[in-house]
This record gives C-alpha cells, structure tokens and sequence, in this order.
C-alpha cells in the first residue's frame, strides 16, 4: 500500500482496532436480546474476508493486465449478482437466473463500456482500474433494482389474479392486462436510485467520492467521476429493472394469454 | 334452433390433495341461439372449470370448441374470449370511474377500430338493472358488492359477445335486482345469442335447459 504524502494508510493494526466497533454492536445485540451476534460475527468475518480476496484479486489482474482476464471476472459477477437476484424472488417462476443473468450482462456490458469508453475513454479499452471498479457499482446497483422489481411484478400480479382473469375473459392481452402491474414494478426498482440521487451531496457523500477524497484526490476532481458514477448507476438501474421486468411478467402467462396464479405455475 | 357453441370432448384433470382429479371427462354440450342453458351440481364438481374452458381460459383442458361453425382455432384466444365471454364470479372493478369501468373493454386491441357506447348508452344500461342512481362519474371504489356485480355483468354484455357465461350470476343481489339482472341476460339470448349460468339457486323462468355436472359428467335435468 503506497500513499501519497499526507494520506493515512489503513494497515493492519487499524483494521483490529475497527473491529472494537462490531465488539460495540455484539454488546448491543446480546443486552437488547435482538438475537443478531451470530449473524453479525458472520458478516464481519465475511466483510474482512471479502474485501481482502477483493483487493488481491484486483491486484493480480491489474498485474497481469489481460482482456480475456477482464471478461472473465466481469461475467463471474454477473452469474453471482443473477444469483442473489433470484434468492431474493421465492416465488419467482423458473428460468429466472438465465433470464436475470442476461439482463445483468446487457446492462453491465452496455452502461460499463459506454462510461469508460465514451467518457472516460480508457486506453485499451478493457484497462482493469477503471473497467472493474465500474461495472461492479452498475452491476451493484442494478441487482438491486432488478431484485426490488421482480419482488414487486410477482406480489403484484399475484394480488391482482382474479382482476386478471377478469380482464383476459374480456379479451385483454397479458401486456394489457398486466400493464398496471408491469409500470409500478418498474417504478419501484428506479426509486432508489433517483432518491440517492436527489440526496447526494447533501444528505450523504457517496461512497466513491468519500474513498477517493480519502486516499488524496482533490474534491472536485472526484465530483465530476461522482457525477457520472451517478447518472450511470440510474441509466443501469432503469434499464435492468425495464429488461428484467418485461422478460418475466410474461412467464406467469401461459401461451395462450391466461394468468397461472403462482402455486399452478410452479406445478407445471 | 342452430346450435351456436359446439364443444366435443372437452377434458380436464388437475392435481388434487389425493393424486390426480377428473374435473371434465369428454363433455360434450352445445348451446343453441337464443337458449339460456343453466348448469348446476356440488360444489368442487367443475361448474367453474367447464365454464373456464369454454372461454378458453384453462391452459390445460383439451377438446374441440367451435362458434357458429368456425372453431377456437382460426382465431387468436383474444377473438374468441371476446365472443364466448366469461365473466367471473367475483366481480372486479378496476381504479376510476363507473365509466371507466365500463368503457375498459374497448382499450383492448381485440376491439380496435369498434365503437365504445356513448354515455347515453351507458346510462340506459345502468337504468336497466335498477342502478339508475348511479352516475357515470361515481368511483368505482365506492359501490356496493351488489351494484359492482351489476356493473361488471353490464360490462361484458355492452361488448355484445354471442356467448355470455355467467358463473353465478345472482349469488350476491337481492330478489328484485336479481330479477332485473334476468330480464337482462333473456333479453341477450332472445336477441339470438346464448347464455351458460352457473347457479345454485332455485330454477328461475328463464332458463331453457338445466344440466347437473357431477362424476365429471354433465347430465339433463328433467323439467323446471
């Protein structure tokens, strides 16, 4: 770790001293009864594990600087996010993770190289400090938003089924029928994004400018990448929720346009 | 009179709590223009069902349907969900207006380039099931489960199907709404369509025929 003058380093004996905060909330939950040390032990372990695999994982493939290497690691975090995506949606019909899977990919694909190469224009175009860092926060941000839709498109339609037998009986198509249900889903995974967005700057420092003001970039020079970091996290939300959305309300329809309600459709 | 709904060998069975259940076992049944055919029987017995399938609405069921002599497969399910009309027991309003409500049907692209009834139209209807104090611009939110199974029967009899099935048409009216609502749906068939009741009431006057669908079965019963 290599810091430029004036830059504190996080080494280890910081991150042993960080850990007197979770002693903190392990005390918290064991005199309030709420039950969580075990999970929070979990997490910790997870979070010092994780992110020390991260950085030497990023480390090497900064090192070994190869596209192939880039892609690679790209789509390995696409299927994990297509993964979390569809633990997240019980009721959700199958075929899901192929489907979130596919939507992951064309949004992470599309949003990440339309940032590094239109706007930050990196040379090569894979150059894994900026490719990387990217598509995790667009894949990040639009598995979130991906998994707050499809939550809301099933328990939606599932709440409307007898309103749309009604209107399929009255020759409605499924797009007609669910339409209702399809924009509110959509809705309800860009909200989000658009409050963080509303609140940026004001309420909280993002994430990504915080790290970089702390390891010594000048403030503004981090505001423009926070800027577009931002524009890009809401164009990766919308499009994955849109694609994720559309691609799934029709799985709860058979062939012929008929609503299956969720227990005859998992039968089948 | 010419039969209008044909249906042959219609079958469906589903997973019951003990294997699977025979729900419709080869029925054959027609409706003739201008007959108000009712089907009764226990419950669990399929009446339902039968009358899912013959709106093509169960994925499942098989069977040949045919309309007047062209059958369920020369027209999309959309078409023939807009002729053989079905309306569920539940009555459903979607949010908006009474007119709204009425007018929905002819969003749909199934009736793309038809006419939507005129307010005045609309208003006549009401009148005729006895709902003329509702006005066309009451939230649908705020009617009574009476008046929103009138309004949903108006709303599918408006679109002028040739077949109506009515799953209970009268299970949540009182006696003199359901005896306009039977005006209504004799008025239809007289008019040379058909209609299928599904009914556990006492026979009424209008009914042409009675059927019972039992043992998955459909059987003629004797008299009024």
């Amino acid at each position: 770790m290599t810091a430029d003058a004036g830059v504190v380093v996080i080494g280890w004996p910081q991150l042993v001293i960080a850990m007197l905060f979770m002693v903190f909330v392990g005390v918290l939950s064991i005199r309030l009864s709420l039950g969580l040390e075990k999970d929070l032990a979990i997490a910790t372990a997870r979070t010092y594990l994780q992110l020390l695999a991260l950085g030497l994982v990023l480390r090497y493939v900064f090192d070994i600087d190869s596209p192939w290497l880039v892609v690679g690691l790209l789509l390995f975090m696409m299927a994990v996010a297509a993964r979390i995506i569809v633990k997240r949606a019980p009721d959700a019909p199958r075929g899901l993770f192929t489907q979130s899977f596919l939507t992951m990919a064309l949004t992470g694909f599309t949003v990440t190289f339309a940032v590094t190469g239109l706007i930050v224009q990196v040379e090569p175009w894979y150059r894994p400090q900026y490719v990387i860092p990217i598509a995790g926060m667009v894949l990040g941000n639009s598995m979130n938003g991906i998994a707050v839709a499809l939550e809301r498109i099933f328990a939606d339609l599932d709440s409307r089924c007898d309103e749309l037998l009604a209107l399929v009986a009255l020759g409605a198509t499924p797009w007609e029928a669910a339409g209702p249900s399809v924009r509110s889903a959509i809705a309800a995974g860009m909200i989000p994004t658009i409050n963080s967005m509303a609140a940026a700057g004001i309420v909280f420092i993002p994430g990504m400018m915080t790290g970089q003001v702390l390891a010594g970039v000048d403030p503004l020079a981090a505001t423009g990448y926070q800027i577009v970091v931002m524009l890009m996290i809401s164009a990766a939300t919308a499009m994955g929720s849109v694609i994720a959305v559309l691609l799934a309300y029709r799985k709860r329809f058979s062939h012929d346009g008929v609503y299956l309600e969720k227990g005859r459709e998992r039968a089948r | 009179m010419p039969v209008l709904l044909s249906a042959r060998d219609v079958r469906y069975s589903t997973e019951g709590d003990h294997g699977r259940v025979v729900l419709l076992d080869g029925l054959d049944f027609d409706v003739a223009r201008g007959e108000v055919v009712d089907v009764s029987g226990p419950s669990g017995a399929g009446k339902t069902t039968l009358l899912r399938a013959l709106a093509q609405l169960l994925p499942d069921a098989t069977g040949t349907l045919s309309l007047a002599s062209e059958t369920a497969d020369s027209m999309t399910p959309q078409e023939w969900r807009s002729k053989v009309a079905l309306l569920p027991q539940k009555a459903v309003m979607r949010p908006g207006t009474v007119r709204d409500n009425l007018l929905m049907p002819w969003a749909f692209k199934v009736r793309q380039g038809a006419t939507a009834p005129t307010d005045e139209k609309l208003r006549a209807a009401l009148d005729g099931v006895g709902l003329g104090e509702v006005v066309l611009d009451r939230d649908a939110a705020r009617l009574s489960v009476g008046q929103a199974a009138r309004v949903s029967l108006l709303r599918v009899v408006l679109t002028d199907p040739d077949i109506l099935l009515l799953d209970e048409p009268d299970a949540s009216l009182d006696e003199v709404s359901a005896e306009q609502v039977a005006t209504i749906i004799r008025e239809f068939a007289d008019d040379g369509r058909g209609v299928v009741r599904v009914r556990h009431q006492r026979a009424d006057s209008i009914a042409s025929r009675r059927l019972r669908l039992s043992g998955a079965q459909l059987q003629e019963v004797d008299g009024r």
